[in-house]
């Protein structure tokens, strides 16, 4: 205990350093972080951290969970039934609040207050983070969702320079695209990544029906016009995408855009990280904008990435929480995690002038959001709800996209869905 | 195998008899042809360059034979954090799969002895009891499981993993044995016993020379599901402790980068080279243990 | 009797159970020698009862609860039920597993037995014909969907491949037909498991006493009427193996359609399995996996209880 007092309120670094000189009685800090990165840009950026942990005399373990999100959520619970928590886990949105509820998550004060994360933090973060008060978790990136991303070649074969701002405009192209063979909508037909198109959509019919809807969860608008236009609209984009669409990932499907074998992507700003490492690049490749609006308002549906810190008895496992949780905020790691995500820090004082120009973008979108009251939490990436309602509503969208159910017919079972699992 | 004196198919015309070869070997070879097909696909992907695979089809002789897929898999991968490929994940599948498969098939073989030649009351009764066993879906028995290994202390463990396959093994090697023992003759248990001897005695004397064709129908049987098996093996290890399947998935995860086709087929070779070789060169007996368990049919 | 044969339970129960110990006076060891099968036993006993039914008991319990998260003892009827018949997906799912399992488990059995058939002509390389039918049974189903997944996939696969060879009207997308796309699901299981049967029947086969068919023979019967009325009868207990080991695996299929298909287009294939394993742990709805596990052991029984039937059948005629 007096170990534990000591070292309260004094950053783990230097204790660390002072650890390893000898003299106190020694905590090996060791980690063992549950997480679904099994490959592409996260594993890598994941790798370093782990690196730096070991320099600092940590014991680093990868729990990396392949498959289904399903498989990590099991393994979760299995270690928590088992009574044996692993030390960190990949956890995000209202989910982390569940666990802290359900299971208790371990208390970050002693980090977080002499780091000021309160302050540097992104300030919608905060409360996602936190717990009760205190902190429980630490956010590693935004990721921004409501992205489209427009083929150069496909601009240029029919004569565009501009990527359109509003649907119409949207319409027309992808329908000059058809006519020149090109395929209008590039999309992987995978649940998540159909929830994801349509919650674009619905951020395009308008912020404030994208707030009711699947903020409030409110049931008119839920059931209402405004939502059966957007199934309509959506429709035309299922309409524009390719026979090869499902089970594709993603980044098969990113790979047409930047040939020029497709024209649209809605896609997470994830997709920037891995056509960088591509060698594909913002504007000359691809261009970077919101996705479409209807009447013209802003919108920045707000996707981050958090590790989560189950309550442990271990001395060297609680050091090992605090030296991570230290790490992964710190500027160092926040800056290479992000260069390589495509993503932005959660941290707002960091430099991004080495950051490529749809991350720029993103910050600069982020600010404005944060003025005007457009930032708003992503619901097809965990964020805005639970999983069980996220998940019914992606159940009911994917279906829409794989059958000819009527748009009235998606808005009501959205609607009935969110009802059964409120 | 068969050692039945008479031919059938000796009889019948000579029109008919080149008749029904002719359909017996086009129905084999066709169907050899649609089961072997993945194989070669999945061969031939492994040598071939990611380049060569995006500008042409998937399904393609390669180029020129590039082994770097084969490299990666092995020594160079990534599964999570960890870039050493699969190997080492590939030894603690042997680790997993070697002790677990031994101890299931010795219980499989005691139980069948004791179910057939040794019948009690309420025998095929604890059969039945025993065999239902197989029917439980896994997913039902993930959390019970992961207390229980919590409680005694083996969680996160290989040995926990053992513990996990030889039960859950329980009713099809038992099912095996049971069947093939059968076929024993009592005759010979009983003039044992009237010489006095007991039920090791026989066991070792008597059964377990007669049995190494059904033990390699369960070694076999239980290597390959514990191998190949997935969903436990992910849920209760962590780290380096992972077994094969598990690092096969995450390293063939399709998540964030182009999928790389042909390091996904080297590593679904590798991953299936010790079921394969057990296979091919076990095949036989396999064949051998089923038949002689039919012997008395 | 190369397998099981649960018609048999009653029958030879009591026939081979030994009355050799009526020696006076038992010693120590010669009573804990006459209980010896007994005792061998009781591990596997202890083992069933606790690993297999104590787990059912537990998640019949758990599915009478509202559990989230984490499994809560909180008794609160068939709430848990009520959702789980509600939901949509499950509805597709148990109808994809009655549709997906008697394609599977119908089509295996016939193809493993023609194949045993054929393979039974004194056929020259057989152990080569066995070796490549049986392969795939050492291929996990990761792998088995994996690979099913790119030859089937119309981008990657079989339809690319003809249609560069220039019959550019093929179309074989089945995978992305959200109709079609269970029937690749059967298709690869089919792949996977006939060559297993069809090594198992073969075995029967082999066994059958030759006496049987070639007096068939001598009475002039044709090769298609002795496999119908000799072969096949005799090899009945074999079929049975067969149909435990087929049925158990359309049950816990899980790995093939999530490779395959991840149960998609959309949820089009979804399976019991897929359901309960994502509705337990994704969603949090322990309770509603709960009642879905608690389901598909009902629907086995839609599977046991004809067998079930004609044992009694069988019994009370062999009474008769």
């Amino acid at each position: 205990m007096t170990m534990k007092s000591l070292l309260k309120g004094t950053a783990v670094i230097a204790v660390a350093g002072a650890l390893l000189s000898g003299g106190v009685a020694r905590a090996e800090p060791e980690v063992e972080l549950m997480h679904m990165w099994t490959t592409g840009s996260g594993a890598e950026a994941l790798a370093k951290v782990a690196d730096k942990f070991r320099e600092q005399g940590g014991t680093w373990t990868d729990n990396a969970i392949a498959g289904h999100t399903a498989s990590q959520y099991a393994a979760l619970r299995a270690r928590v039934m088992a009574g044996d928590a692993p030390t960190a886990v990949q956890l995000k949105g209202p989910n982390i609040h569940e666990w802290a509820e359900a299971v208790g998550l371990a208390d970050l004060s002693r980090i977080a207050e002499p780091g000021n994360w309160s302050e540097v933090m992104a300030p919608a973060l905060v409360d996602i983070m936190s717990y009760d008060g205190h902190f429980v978790a630490v956010p590693v990136n935004i990721h921004r969702v409501n992205w489209m991303y427009t083929s150069r070649k496909a601009l240029d074969a029919i004569g565009e320079t501009e990527a359109p701002e509003n649907w119409d405009q949207f319409n027309a192209m992808a329908e000059k695209m058809e006519a020149a063979g090109i395929i209008p909508v590039a999309h992987g037909g995978q649940d998540w990544q159909d929830i994801t198109i349509f919650e674009a959509v619905v951020m395009g019919m308008g912020l404030d029906f994208y707030k009711k809807a699947f903020i409030d969860l409110d049931d008119e608008t839920l059931r209402g016009l405004e939502m059966v236009a957007t199934f309509d609209q959506l429709r035309k984009m299922v309409d524009w995408m390719d026979e090869g669409m499902p089970g594709r990932a993603w980044s098969e499907a990113a790979v047409l855009v930047m040939k020029g074998e497709a024209g649209f992507q809605f896609q997470g700003d994830w997709y920037v990280g891995d056509m960088s490492r591509l060698g594909y690049e913002p504007d000359t490749d691809y261009l970077c904008t919101t996705q479409p609006t209807a009447d013209g308002s802003f919108g920045y549906t707000l996707n981050s990435d958090s590790f989560a810190f189950f309550e442990q008895d271990s001395e060297d496992r609680q050091e090992g929480q605090a030296l991570f949780a230290e790490l992964a905020m710190s500027p160092e790691v926040q800056v290479f995690f992000n260069q390589a995500k495509g993503s932005i820090p959660a941290r707002m004082d960091i430099d991004l002038s080495d950051f490529n120009s749809c991350q720029q973008l993103s910050a600069e979108h982020l600010n404005q959001a944060i003025e005007t009251g457009g930032l708003v939490p992503s619901l097809a990436h965990s964020m805005a709800q639970p999983q069980r309602i996220r998940s019914s509503v992606m159940e009911i969208v994917s279906n829409f996209m794989n059958t000819d159910m009527s748009s009235e017919d998606a808005a009501n079972q959205i609607a009935d869905a969110v009802q059964a699992n409120i | 195998m068969s050692d039945a004196g008479f031919d059938h198919t000796k009889l019948g015309t000579l029109q008919q008899r080149i008749f029904s070869r002719t359909v017996v070997y086009t129905v084999l070879i066709g169907f050899t042809i649609l089961y072997v097909l993945p194989l070669i696909v999945v061969t031939l992907t492994s040598f071939r360059s990611l380049e060569d695979i995006y500008t042409g089809s998937l399904i393609a002789f390669p180029r020129s034979f590039d082994f770097s897929a084969w490299g990666k898999v092995w020594s160079t991968g990534c599964v999570g954090g960890n870039c050493q490929g699969i190997s080492p994940y590939f030894i603690n599948s042997v680790e997993l799969v070697v002790p677990a498969t031994l101890i299931s098939t010795a219980i499989g073989a005691i139980n069948g002895y004791a179910l057939t030649k040794w019948r009690f009351k309420g025998s095929e009764f604890v059969f039945a009891f025993i065999l239902f066993g197989v029917f439980i879906p896994g997913q039902l028995m993930l959390l019970p499981w992961a207390w229980v290994l919590g409680k005694i202390g083996l969680s996160n463990s290989t040995w926990g993993l053992v513990m996990v396959h030889v039960i859950g093994g329980l009713g099809f090697v038992t099912l095996f044995c049971r069947n093939y023992y059968m076929s024993i003759p009592d005759e010979l248990i009983k003039a044992a016993r009237i010489d006095g001897a007991g039920f090791w005695t026989i066991f070792r004397r008597i059964v377990l020379p007669l049995s190494p064709p059904i033990l390699v129908v369960v070694v076999i049987w239980q290597f390959t599901h514990i191998w190949n098996e997935f969903l436990f093996a992910t849920t209760f290890t962590s780290g380096y402790n992972k077994p094969i399947t598990a690092a096969l998935i995450a390293m063939t995860a399709p998540q964030t980068d182009i999928r790389e086709y042909n390091v996904e087929s080297a590593a679904v070779i590798i991953a299936a080279l010790p079921t394969l070789l057990i296979y091919f060169f076990a095949g036989r007996y396999f064949m051998r243990g089923l038949t002689a368990g039919s012997v008395k049919g | 009797m190369a397998t099981i044969d649960l018609g048999q339970i009653k029958r030879t129960y009591g026939a081979g159970r030994e009355t050799s110990y009526a020696r006076p006076k038992p010693s120590f060891g010669d009573r804990i020698q006459s209980w010896m099968p007994q005792i061998v036993m009781t591990p596997s006993i202890l083992a069933a009862m606790f690993f297999t039914y104590g787990f059912v008991l537990w998640t019949l319990y758990v599915s009478f609860t509202n559990s989230q998260m984490m499994p809560s003892y909180e008794f609160a009827g068939l709430i848990s039920y009520q959702k789980l018949w509600a939901n949509t997906r499950w509805q597709i799912a148990y109808t994809n597993f009655f549709l997906f399992g008697s394609f599977y488990v119908v089509i295996t059995t016939i193809i493993g037995l023609a194949l045993a058939i054929f393979m039974d002509q004194r056929i020259r390389a057989e152990a080569f014909f066995r070796s490549i039918l049986l392969y795939p049974m050492a291929i996990s189903f990761v792998v088995t969907g994996l690979v099913w997944r790119w030859l089937l996939n119309p981008d990657t696969g079989v339809e690319k491949m003809v249609q560069d060879l220039g019959w550019l009207g093929f179309q074989f997308d089945w995978i992305v037909d959200r109709d079609m796309a269970i029937y690749t699901v059967v298709f690869a299981g089919v792949w996977q498991a006939s060559g297993f049967v069809m090594v198992l029947f073969l075995a029967g086969i082999r066994s059958v006493d030759s006496n049987l068919v070639k007096a068939a023979q001598i009475d002039g019967a044709p090769m298609w009427m002795i496999y119908w009325r000799i072969i096949i009868p005799a090899i009945q207990p074999i079929l049975i193996a067969v149909l435990i080991i087929l049925v158990q695996n359309a049950l816990k299929t899980f790995e093939l359609v999530q490779a395959l298909t991840s149960g998609g287009p959309g949820i089009a294939t979804t399976v019991p399995a897929i359901f309960v394993f994502d509705v337990m742990y994704a969603r949090g709805q322990f309770g509603q996996g709960a009642a879905g596990a608690i389901m598909m052991l009902v629907m086995l029984l839609v599977f046991l209880i004809p067998y079930l039937v004609y044992l009694r059948m069988r019994r009370r005629r062999e009474a008769e």
